[in-house]
């Protein structure tokens, strides 16, 4: 199989498990205690008969399940999510509105995770008994048995009330102006305890995870090769070693994406981060069905994006799976 | 995470710096209990026992013990620890020590059921797909990395919301969301031992696919999946705090996770109110994840040196 077959393979695979997550929801809606109509109307919509006559007709709740099935497939792949009866707004509009906030959030937390963890595992992996190696072992088996939302409180308690230098809640402060470098600063202010709550679950998982890989890299023949032919170390660890033990993360990080995308709703609900999952907790509190589903649906997507991602970035590492050889 | 990596061959090149060689040691003619020596000698993995022990004791007895009721107001709210109750109260001025004592029996019961649960259906998927090969694993492995694309706590979250905030939906959603590494685990040590030969002979012997699944390869793909069970309880632990300070809790059970969003709101002036639950839940999955790294240390001695 050549590589750019395969790549096409991939990306089948992702049309073929997005559709999954499509049918998945309708089930759902489906399934729930009570009435179709009355769960994609959510609460707000429940007391009007005129809405809940206009919302069967519409997802032609009246007809057989397979056909209410394709309306459902077909209004989705039209970008048609479905409209928020609590929020007055179509649900698409609503989670692109929200979604700029929330991939800044994940994007921060997942650099600092990816930086920090590698470089805290490839210090460990230096001197795998060694004080340094321990103290890693120790914070990352700290750091992941912290509950995120406990850790952000704790962190949000010390720098509102103990050291008060950093924001607490929110994106932005309302007086400064919505455009230029003041304002940029100070969203990225506000963006550190957000930031860095998210990120410290995962630089304790990367840190782990790279010190193991790194430990085994260093063992492995081609850095006696390296070292042998007089290669300083430098080299012999920034590139023989750490780029055969960067997969492992790699890999970890495309599975674990989705994760760190839940993580995100328990973060921006303590830190009153105005992005997707500050909007699911809201839907859930509404009980409103559609905009909950919808969001559900978007971050499969994004999963599956960043699975593609990862499958794109394992060829660049990798140029053995580049060639459509086994790895 | 390390466990995964028991699938590699068993013989590999020594390391090349002494520093780095863990002595290996002495073959023990039953390897159960050589691994339950190993683990007794692990301090990390003997403290997770007693962090383990120790809560285990305070929810089992401790209500029957100190005998207050976790939703009885007590006094006036915001008492700070110290006093009488000892542990302080809560916003609504209930008992923080009984709530604790209380909500530990939830968060552990939803914890050790949740993590079986994901053993038994992780298990059941990889064992077939990985028995079975072929079309069986391709179609087995399809659902997992569907289940694997969802978000799994928003996954949760939507279930809990759409079929109600009971103690056994809680349990049952994290228990949906949670199994996919296991049965990816489990299918590859499968696919390693079917083709064996104490398999085969098992197979030549008349054994049907059933009786080789259960009784001739699953005992010797224990070890692994011990170790990803053992990790689950930390998992489904966590997993139960989150949905509970989220609201999506049952209203009517107390539990750490409750307790902590119950009281967010006043964290500023009562900080020992979510410090207190939350070191609870934090004591429990590290007790839970010692454990784990010790077990994974005695069935696979080869690692001991990596974690």
């Amino acid at each position: 199989m050549t590589g750019l077959r395969s790549l096409g393979a991939t990306a089948a695979n992702a049309g073929g498990l997005l559709l999954a997550v499509v049918v998945l929801n309708f089930l759902l809606i489906q399934a729930a205690p009570g009435d179709p109509a009355q769960v994609i109307a959510g609460e707000m919509g429940g007391a009007s008969p005129e809405i809940m006559a206009e919302i069967r007709t519409r997802y032609g709740l009246d007809r057989s399940l397979p056909e209410q099935l394709a309306t459902y497939v077909g209004k989705v792949a039209r970008g048609d999510l479905g409209y928020s009866f609590y929020f007055n707004e179509p649900v698409s509009r609503l989670i692109l509105g929200r979604l700029p906030a929330t991939a800044l959030l994940v994007l921060s937390a997942l650099a600092l995770a990816v930086l920090a963890g590698a470089g805290l595992g490839i210090l460990g992996a230096r001197r795998p008994n060694g004080f340094v190696s321990h103290a890693v072992s120790l914070v990352a088996i700290a750091g992941n048995a912290a509950p995120v939302f406990w850790t952000g409180l704790m962190l949000l308690v010390v720098f509102a009330s103990l050291w008060p230098v950093l924001p607490v809640a929110g994106m932005e402060d309302v007086a400064t102006p919505r455009h230029g470098l003041a304002y940029g600063l100070d969203v990225a202010r506000h963006l550190v305890l957000p930031g860095l709550t998210l990120g410290i679950v995962y630089v304790a998982q990367y840190s782990r995870l790279m010190r193991a890989s790194m430990i085994d890299a260093l063992n492995a023949d081609y850095v006696r090769t390296a070292r042998a032919k007089g290669l300083p170390e430098r080299i012999v660890i920034g590139k023989h070693a750490l780029r055969n033990a960067l997969i492992p993360l790699v890999t970890m990080v495309g599975l674990q994406f989705g994760q760190l995308f839940a993580g995100a709703i328990l973060v921006e609900t303590v830190f009153a981060w105005p992005g997707l999952g500050r909007l699911t907790f809201d839907s859930i509190l509404r009980r409103d069905y559609p905009t909950l589903l919808g969001i559900l649906f978007c971050s499969a997507l994004l999963v599956i994006a960043a699975n593609l991602v990862t499958d794109l970035l394992y060829r660049l590492i990798d140029p053995r799976i580049r060639a459509g050889r086994p790895a | 995470m390390s466990a995964l990596v028991a699938a590699e061959p068993a013989v590999r090149p020594q390391p090349v710096r002494s520093e780095t060689a863990a002595p290996m040691p002495r073959p023990a003619s039953n390897p159960g209990l050589a691994a339950l020596g190993l683990f007794l000698r692990n301090p990390s993995g003997l403290l997770g026992l007693a962090i383990l022990t120790g809560l285990l004791f305070a929810a089992l007895a401790g209500p029957h013990l100190y005998g207050v009721d976790p939703f009885e107001i007590v006094g006036a709210p915001f008492q700070p620890p110290g006093g009488d109750p000892v542990l302080g109260t809560d916003y609504l001025g209930q008992d923080i020590l009984a709530a604790l004592l209380q909500g530990g029996r939830a968060t552990l019961l939803v914890g050790f059921s949740a993590a079986l649960l994901t053993v038994v259906i992780g298990v059941t998927f990889g064992a077939l797909a990985g028995f079975f090969g072929g079309r069986v694993d391709a179609a087995l492995m399809k659902v997992t990395e569907f289940f694997q694309v969802l978000p799994t706590l928003l996954f949760a979250m939507v279930l809990v919301t759409l079929f109600g905030q009971r103690i056994v939906i809680t349990t049952i959603a994290i228990g949906i969301v949670s199994w996919p590494p296991t049965a990816r685990l489990t299918r590859a040590e499968f696919l390693r031992l079917r083709g064996l030969d104490f398999v085969k002979a098992a197979r030549a012997a008349g054994a049907g696919p059933f009786y080789l699944i259960g009784r001739v390869i699953l005992p010797n793909a224990a070890p692994p999946i011990v170790v990803s069970a053992t990790l689950a309880i930390g998992t489904a632990v966590l997993f139960e705090g989150a949905l509970s300070f989220l609201g999506l809790g049952d209203p009517n059970v107390m539990s750490w996770g409750l307790m902590i969003g119950q009281n967010r709101a006043y964290a500023l002036e009562a900080w020992w109110t979510v410090l207190l639950p939350g070191a609870a839940i934090f004591l429990a999955v590290l007790g839970v994840s010692l454990v784990g790294d010790a077990v994974n240390d005695a069935v696979n001695p080869r690692l001991r040196k990596r974690s």
